[in-house]
C-alpha cells in the first residue's frame, strides 16, 4: 500500500513538473530580454521565434532585440565611391518613390509611403522557424512553414512582387508597354472590375484606393512595377458586382478568401 | 568663353522624352548563351561542410556570411529514420530576383555562362537582394556593411577550373556543368550515379517557378516532391 501511495505521489510530482506547452511559452517568451540576459543561442531558440508564440508577438517584443532593423542605414557611398544619393533602380523611377535610399526593412515599415499605405508588422512576413540550419521534422511538403535558407516564405513577398498577369487580364502586353493605350489609368477598367480588393489586415485599403485614384503609378508600384519574381500571386477571387458566375480556367482552384492570418478580423498580421 | 557660346542649346523636349523613356522602364532578364549550374547529390553527401570552409576561405569571409550552406534534414520514427543534406549556394537563376532589386546595378548576369555575379564595391548595403532571393544566396557582411554572394568562383571558371566548393568535396557529390546536361542526366560526373534521376526541386526549397534556379539534385526518397 505504502509503495503504491509513494508511486502515486511521485507520479503527481512528475506531472506537476511537466506543465502544458502553452504555459511554457508564457513563461519563456521574451518580454524583457535585458533582464533575462539571454545568451545568443538561448535567445535564438526562445519560443517567441516559433509558432504559436510568434503569431501573437508584437513589434515591441521583436524590436526589443532587433532594433537595428529600423536603425540601420545604407552606406553613403559604396566601397568604390558610388554615392547612394545618385543610385536609382528602374522601379525607383516611379512617381511614388520618394526620399533617399533606404534599407528594405525601413521601406516596408517606417518610410512615409509605407506608413500611408501599409500596416505591416514584423510578423506579417516573419512566421518563425528562424534558425536556418534546422529543417522541421518531418519535412514540410507544402513549404508553408519553412523554406530552406529563408526566414520568410517568398510566397508572402510574391503578393506585391509578382509578375503582372497581363494575359489573364486580357491586355495586349505588359503595363509598361501598353499603359499609354489606357491613359496610364488602372481605374479605366478597375472602377467596375475586381473592385473588391486590398481587403487584408496588413494594407490600408482606403488609403490605397485614394492614392490609386490620383496616380496609377501607385497601383503599378506593387502590380508589376517591383516585379522580382516570374510568376503572379494567385489572389483570392472576391466577387464584385456584375461578375460572371462562371469561373475561368486560370482561376479554377483559387481560394475565395485570403489566408486566415491576413483577414481583417484577424489582427495577427496587422499593427 | 568661345566654348560656351558654341555649346548646343538644350533641347528640353528631347530631355523630357529621354526622362520619360527612362521612367517606368522595366527589367528584362539576360538570356545567356549557356547556363552553368550546380548538381548536388543529397543522398551521398555526408555533411562535412568542407565545401563551406573552402568557400569561406577563398572569399575571405568573416564570421556571419556563408555563401554555401549544407542543410541537415533528419526525421522519422525508429526504425524508419532518415537523414539527408541539401546543399545550396547561389543557384545562378535563369531569372534572378536579386538582380532587379539592386539600386546601383552591382548585380549582373553574365551572357557567356549565366553566372550571376555581384560587384560588391558598388553595393550600398540596402539588403534588398538578400530579401528577394528565394534561396538565401546573397549574404550580408556586417563588417563592411555590404552584400556579397557566390559567383561560382568566376576566376576559376575563366581559368578552366571548377569552383573551390566542388574541388573541396571529398565525396564528389557536388559538381558544376551546363544545366541542361545536369537536368537530363547526361553530364559526365560522379555526383550522379548510374541509376540516379536528377530533379529540380526538393522538399522545403522555395518554389522554383519564382526564378528558375540553375540547380539539380539527386534527391533522397524522403526529400522528393511528389
Amino acid at each position: 500500500m505504502k509503495a503504491s501511495i509513494a508511486t502515486f505521489i511521485s507520479l503527481l510530482l512528475v506531472m506537476m513538473s511537466l506543465s502544458s506547452p502553452a504555459a511554457d511559452h508564457q513563461k519563456t517568451t521574451l518580454k524583457k530580454p535585458e533582464e533575462k540576459k539571454l545568451d545568443y543561442h538561448r535567445a535564438m531558440w526562445d519560443p517567441i521565434h516559433f509558432q504559436p508564440a510568434i503569431a501573437k508577438a508584437t513589434n515591441e517584443q521583436c524590436l526589443a532585440c532587433h532594433k537595428e532593423i529600423l536603425e540601420r542605414k545604407v552606406r553613403k557611398t559604396s566601397p568604390a565611391g558610388v554615392p547612394a544619393k545618385k543610385a536609382l533602380a528602374w522601379y525607383q523611377t516611379l512617381n511614388t518613390y520618394q526620399g533617399p535610399q533606404e534599407t528594405f526593412h525601413r521601406r516596408h515599415l517606417v518610410t512615409p509611403l509605407a506608413k500611408k499605405l501599409m500596416k505591416m508588422k514584423c510578423t506579417t512576413c516573419h512566421q518563425g522557424e528562424n534558425p536556418r540550419e534546422e529543417a522541421p521534422i518531418p519535412p514540410d511538403q507544402e513549404n508553408q512553414s519553412f523554406t530552406l535558407r529563408k526566414q520568410v516564405n517568398p510566397k508572402t513577398c510574391l503578393m506585391c512582387h509578382g509578375a503582372y498577369p497581363y494575359k489573364i487580364m486580357g491586355l495586349p502586353g505588359p503595363w509598361n508597354e501598353v499603359r499609354d493605350q489606357f491613359q496610364n489609368n488602372c481605374l479605366l477598367c478597375h472602377s467596375t472590375i475586381r473592385t473588391n480588393r486590398h481587403k487584408v489586415n496588413f494594407l490600408n485599403a482606403d488609403a490605397i484606393e485614394e492614392a490609386g485614384k490620383k496616380d496609377s503609378d501607385v497601383c503599378y508600384g506593387c502590380h508589376g512595377g517591383r516585379q522580382w519574381y516570374r510568376i503572379s500571386y494567385p489572389y483570392p477571387r472576391h466577387p464584385w458586382p456584375g461578375m460572371s458566375k462562371e469561373t475561368p480556367d486560370w482561376a479554377k482552384n483559387r481560394p475565395t478568401e485570403s489566408p486566415r492570418r491576413f483577414l481583417i478580423q484577424e489582427k495577427s498580421a496587422s499593427k | 568663353m568661345a566654348a560656351e557660346t558654341t555649346r548646343p542649346k538644350k533641347d528640353t523636349k528631347k530631355i523630357r522624352a529621354a526622362i520619360k523613356r527612362r521612367k517606368h522602364a522595366t527589367y528584362t532578364p539576360v538570356k545567356p548563351d549557356m547556363q552553368l549550374g550546380f548538381i548536388h547529390n543529397n543522398v551521398d553527401c555526408i555533411g562535412c561542410r568542407a565545401c563551406e570552409m573552402a568557400c569561406k576561405d577563398k572569399n575571405g569571409l568573416p564570421p556571419g556570411p556563408r555563401f554555401r550552406r549544407v542543410q541537415y534534414i533528419e526525421g522519422g520514427t525508429f526504425p524508419e529514420v532518415f537523414a539527408y543534406k541539401v546543399n545550396m549556394s547561389c543557384n545562378h537563376c535563369a531569372e534572378p530576383a536579386c538582380l532587379p532589386t539592386c539600386p546601383t546595378g552591382a548585380i549582373f548576369k553574365r551572357k557567356k555562362d549565366g553566372i550571376v555575379d555581384i560587384d560588391s564595391t558598388l553595393c550600398i548595403g540596402c539588403r534588398r537582394c538578400e530579401a528577394a532571393c528565394p534561396f538565401g544566396a546573397p549574404q550580408f557582411d556586417p563588417e563592411e556593411n555590404i552584400v556579397k554572394k557566390c559567383n561560382m568562383c568566376v576566376d576559376e571558371i575563366e581559368a578552366g577550373r571548377k569552383p573551390y566548393c566542388v574541388m573541396a568535396c571529398m565525396m564528389r557529390v557536388l559538381d558544376i556543368g551546363p544545366i541542361d546536361k545536369i537536368w537530363d542526366g547526361s553530364l559526365d560526373t560522379v555526383a550522379i550515379g548510374p541509376h540516379d534521376k536528377v530533379v529540380r526541386q526538393v522538399k522545403n526549397m522555395a518554389d522554383i517557378e519564382l526564378t528558375h534556379p540553375s540547380i539539380g539534385f539527386v534527391a533522397h526518397s524522403k526529400g522528393k516532391v511528389e
